[in-house]
């Protein structure tokens, strides 16, 4: 894989924590009394909301929600993840 | 409902333009054995399913099945940026830039777009599992044939991981097929619509 700066690497952490819960999510739905998988989701659930929010603060929001200014839209700001330079 | 989030699954970074590869990876767009496909396939199936557990792998695949239509568009805009005129007529390009420059439009390798025609939604769970487990396969087959034709490694990354997924959901579909069987009437060996013929 290319060279990452620091916001690729951030969002890199991001998209592992969150395919570890979409992984965890599929199989605790054929699984669902597995506590190991429940674990597993909820510490990759934690490590997700920590790096996603430091992403919000630091380059911009993942999603609306995160909205946090109150005198303008935050969404339109950060690009959409099909352009190639994530800047 | 869905709520968007701003990223893709994994990343897709492309730093060469390849727009004859373009013309082959569009198949899992708009192809046979595509995203859009498979998305649409099993957020359509998910509603007659017969147990929550069914209903939630067929939401949850369908729902991870988008992300992933999203990151074959990516690659797809990444090989097709920047393109001299030269470029698209050396390439083969030229049939699809007639008609959509270098948008993104769900179409088939061979140029036939997009149908429901390429899946089922049947109403019988068996039915629809078999076919889900086939089509993980046959989407898996397209991602090794792609793998064949590709050599830049920006592009056989993203595509070995949207391989390995056909693989895991696989193995999911397999699991949901196994619960719905073990649920059949003793009387119903023969296996029919467990979902209407009750």
């Amino acid at each position: 894989m290319a060279i990452l700066n620091d916001k690729e690497k951030l969002m890199l952490k991001i998209q592992s924590c969150s395919f570890a819960m979409k992984e965890a999510e599929l199989f605790l739905d054929t699984h669902p009394r597995c506590a190991e998988a429940i674990e597993y989701y909820q510490k990759h659930k934690q490590m997700n909301e920590q790096y996603t929010k430091e992403y919000a603060e630091k380059y911009g929001v993942i999603t609306m929600d995160q909205q946090s200014s109150e005198k303008k839209w935050n969404w339109t700001e950060t690009p959409f993840p099909w352009e190639r330079s994530v800047d | 409902m869905w709520q968007y989030e701003k990223k893709l699954q994994y990343p897709v970074k492309i730093k060469n333009p390849d727009p004859a590869l373009a013309k082959v990876i569009i198949s899992q767009l708009g192809g046979p054995d595509g995203e859009l496909a498979a998305s649409l396939r099993y957020l359509s199936q998910r509603y007659s399913a017969p147990t929550r557990e069914v209903q939630a792998i067929l939401n949850d695949i369908g729902t991870e099945e988008l992300s992933h239509m999203e990151m074959i568009g990516t690659i797809l805009y990444q090989l097709t940026r920047n393109l001299s005129i030269k470029e698209i007529k050396e390439s083969g390009f030229d049939v699809y830039f007639v008609d959509h420059t270098a948008a993104i439009y769900p179409i088939a390798a061979s140029g036939v777009p997009f149908s429901a025609d390429y899946f089922q939604s049947k109403g019988d769970p068996l039915t629809d599992l078999h076919e889900d487990l086939a089509a993980e396969q046959k989407a898996r087959t397209t991602y090794d044939n792609i793998l064949r034709l590709a050599d830049d490694p920006d592009v056989r990354d993203p595509i070995k991981f949207l391989r390995e997924r056909e693989i895991v959901h696989y193995q999911r579909f397999g699991e949901a097929l196994r619960k719905t069987q073990d649920l059949l009437d003793s009387k119903n060996f023969y296996a029919f619509n467990p979902s209407f013929d009750k």
